[in-house]
């Protein structure tokens, strides 16, 4: 019982994780229809590792992102350009002909080499990150005002990427790309998916792991402790500012890494993964599982696009982002700790007082 | 001490619950799937009476008002063949996804369609990016997509047709059609994506060969609303005509903000491609009087075959609807299907595509007879040039004959010298 209760959070990952990890041996022996379901919980993967860097930022640390999608994107876009160098054997795109571009772009160089390619995926969300961490937070830029920036930067983003159509194919995106461990789709290809998918489910441990690390040591309590009281911890001798731009660099890099696995599994990356909207989806993920638990990001991500997935055809097609809407709104409104918070805390709340209400009458009689 | 105890079971039993929750729902995708799957095994061996499809487009977010016009042209078509007896014997049955107006999520539900509910084929995706995030899933899986709309060309996969317009089929003769009246000074005004740059593009090839002039090239944002800017450029450049590629909500601000100024297509004529009956309706047929568009079919498209079309859709929809060319190709898409799978004698892909390869694939569509040609997939169609009427339905002022489709254009001489061919 006190295991369930201490470590009940990793458990249940763990649960999710030999859930997961199941599913391709499921496909193989028949139970799965087909491996497009396998395929999509790749893509939610790549969900849940970008969750757990936003809850490290905002149910941890209070900054809340509404811009995560272009850190998501960037790194989305540094492996889609190394896959689509490889279609090309390292020569130009055709967007890049149509554009009137003859030789291979700067920018695209670095990407026909994989090694330098999965350092970029990191180094690039990291490099923007910083550099708009370090002034914001120095500024003491918070609350609404950091949301509303960290809006801005990602629709300033958007525009470049659209505006400069030879070098990102603007809103078409870079497609008709395989992934790193080559063609997936198809029987034939489906040792390539499997690896593909272990490979972006240890990737979800590891970012889990690591998160869990964090926030169980004295660094954790110090990211809640800039969360309640952020001029408290100034005036403890903190460097507030260093450890907020230290936990945001970390949470767009894990968005980069988490954008590439999406690429890998999605076969495409267009700018319309960095738009405000995408952004605000990721937040309502979080937001829904139950936040600054490290789990409930997790949870809330699959959760809510399993839900989209299954609910967005047939009959409910018209509906269905009227009940994700609804859902969400319930949430904020009634369970502010999101799934994780009504698990943990108003369940067994509610059962008590049940436990309560039957013990009194029983006393009565016994008079 | 109890509380404590009851804390520990609750949040024992909630973990569970949760688990189940996660489960059943991934559970239930799969579930669906199988079920589907079955009903498709068992259709294809035990003889069932229903043949299944996919229809993929936008029904919610920015391209849902566009998408929704195809999407029900498309299910018009499908129960007029299911009350004529269906394909092959069989009755359509479509399951319809939603693409979000997110490039992929087209991608993800095409796969769910081929994939996860074994379709035969999909009739969908409007924009370009939501076409180009979808090619690899039906190139991978071998499966065929039906793509309604005109677009700028510069692609023929085997697994994709065409029915709407290639670029000669509606900008290049447009822009034939301008030089034969004597418009010399050209200016090209476009949304900020692939389309409106590939086609000025090739626009900018064909009027420097025929030796006239462009005199200028803007490109507004997808949602801009402000064009003083650029209308003050058009007023300095004193273009003959404005080549207008701009997309959704631009061109309702560009044509209010040029009818504000009292210009109207007696001082500055307008050529557009992405105006048909619909967007007509919405900005204003005082406005747009006299404009020239170009298509491969109008509403007013005489013949019999389009009366009985368009009070079918009224009937369907209601009065106040209007067809439009994107809506008559995807209506084409489904009859087109349907006679390729008869010719083949079978659903799947491959054979129909052999059927369709094989050439003389064909339809009387309102639009009047189309055919597939078999090497690149696109339809042989009539080009019409269009001008918009005070009753805000387009009137046919000139057409040709079909056209035989041409997506790189490798025929035409000042295409080739202007090196518009992709690379490969």
């Amino acid at each position: 019982m006190k295991l369930i209760k201490k470590q009940g959070d990793n458990i249940c990952f763990s649960v999710i994780v030999l859930i997961l990890a199941a599913m391709p041996l499921m496909l193989n022996a028949g139970m799965l229809s087909g491996s497009s379901t396998v395929l999509f919980l790749g893509k939610c993967i790549a969900f849940a590792v970008v969750a757990i860097g936003l809850d490290l930022i905002w149910g941890y640390t209070g900054i809340l992102s509404l811009g995560h999608g272009l850190y998501f994107a960037l790194g989305g876009y540094c492996m889609a350009m190394y896959l689509k160098l490889q279609q090309t054997n390292g020569q130009i795109t055709d967007f890049m002909h149509i554009g009137g571009i003859e030789t291979l772009p700067l920018v695209w160089r670095p990407f026909k080499y994989l090694p330098l390619t999965i350092i970029l995926i990191v180094a690039v969300p990291s490099l923007v990150a910083f550099l708009v961490g370090y002034f914001m937070f120095k500024k003491r830029v918070k609350g609404v005002y950091f949301s509303i920036i960290s809006q801005a930067l990602t629709w300033a983003a958007y525009s470049i990427f659209i505006a400069l159509s030879p070098y990102t194919n603007g809103n078409v995106g870079i497609t008709e790309i395989k992934t790193v461990f080559g063609s997936i789709k198809g029987d034939a290809n489906r040792a390539n998916m499997f690896t593909l998918f272990y490979v972006s489910l240890a990737i979800l441990v590891l970012v889990y792991a690591l998160a869990k690390f964090l926030v169980s040591r004295k660094f954790g309590k110090l990211l809640v402790a800039i969360r309640d009281g952020e001029n408290r911890t100034y005036f403890s001798g903190y460097n507030v500012s260093s450890y907020k731009t230290f936990i945001y660099v970390l949470s767009a890099a894990i968005a980069g890494i988490a954008g590439a696995v999406f690429v890998n599994f999605n076969g495409s990356i267009t700018p319309s993964q960095m738009t405000i909207a995408y952004s605000i989806t990721m937040v309502i993920w979080v937001a829904i599982g139950g936040r600054g638990t490290i789990i409930g990001a997790v949870i809330g991500a699959f959760l809510i696009n399993l839900c989209e997935y299954n609910l967005s055809s047939g009959s409910m097609v018209e509906i269905w982002q009227y009940i994700i809407g609804a859902v969400f709104c319930i949430t904020i409104l009634f369970f502010k700790g999101g799934i994780v918070g009504i698990v943990r805390d108003q369940l067994p709340a509610f059962i008590g007082r049940l436990k309560n209400k039957k013990a009194v009458p029983a006393k009565e009689a016994a008079k | 001490m109890r509380k404590l105890e009851l804390t520990k079971a609750a949040a024992l039993a909630a973990a569970a619950a949760m688990m189940m929750s996660l489960s059943g729902c991934g559970g239930g995708s799969s579930d669906g799937g199988s079920a589907s799957s079955e009903v498709t095994t068992a259709a294809a061996s035990a003889g069932d009476d229903t043949v299944k499809v996919g229809l993929l487009h936008s029904l919610t977010g920015s391209m849902a008002i566009s998408e929704k016009a195809v999407s029900d042209a498309e299910k018009l078509a499908i129960s007029e063949i299911n009350a004529a007896g269906g394909v092959l014997g069989k009755q359509i049955v479509f399951v319809e996804e939603d693409g979000a107006s997110e490039p992929s999520t087209f991608a993800t539900k095409a796969e769910k369609l081929i994939d996860g509910e074994k379709v035969t084929t999909i009739f969908g995706c409007w924009t370009s990016s939501s076409r180009k995030a979808v090619k690899p899933i039906v190139e991978d899986y071998g499966s065929l997509l039906w793509y309604p709309v005109q677009y700028e060309g510069m692609e023929a996969s085997p697994n994709i047709v065409y029915t709407g317009a290639a670029p000669n089929q509606q900008i290049v003769p447009a822009i034939e059609y301008l030089i034969d009246k004597g418009y010399k000074k050209f200016f090209l005004l476009g949304s900020d994506y692939v389309f409106p740059r590939t086609a000025n593009m090739i626009i900018n090839a064909q009027v420097k060969a025929a030796g006239l002039e462009v005199v200028g090239e803007e490109y507004a944002d997808m949602d801009q609303t402000d064009f003083a800017a650029i209308i003050s450029k058009i007023e300095a450049a004193q273009p003959d005509v404005i080549i207008n590629t701009l997309n959704g909500t631009g061109n309702v601000s560009f044509f209010k903000q040029m009818s504000e100024k009292n210009y109207t297509s007696k001082e500055y004529m307008t050529m557009s491609f992405s105006i048909a009956e619909e967007e007509v309706a919405t900005i204003g047929a005082n406005i747009l009087q006299g404009h020239m568009v170009s298509w491969n079919y109008y509403q007013t498209t005489p013949g019999s075959v389009n009366e009985a079309f368009v009070s079918a859709y009224k009937a369907a929809y209601g009065e106040n609807r209007v067809t439009s060319d994107p809506a008559e190709a995807a209506y084409d898409a489904v009859y087109l299907w349907k006679a390729a799978c008869e010719k083949a004698g079978a659903f799947d892909t491959a054979s129909v595509v052999a059927a369709i390869e094989a050439g003389g694939i064909s339809f009387d569509a309102p639009e009047g007879t189309v055919t597939i040609q078999g090497d690149n997939h696109h339809l042989v169609k009539p080009v019409r040039i269009g001008e918009v009427g005070a009753d805000g339905l387009i009137n046919e002022v000139y057409a040709t004959d079909p056209v035989a489709p041409d997506p790189y254009l490798a025929t035409y001489d000042w295409a080739v010298a202007a090196g518009i061919q992709p690379l490969e």
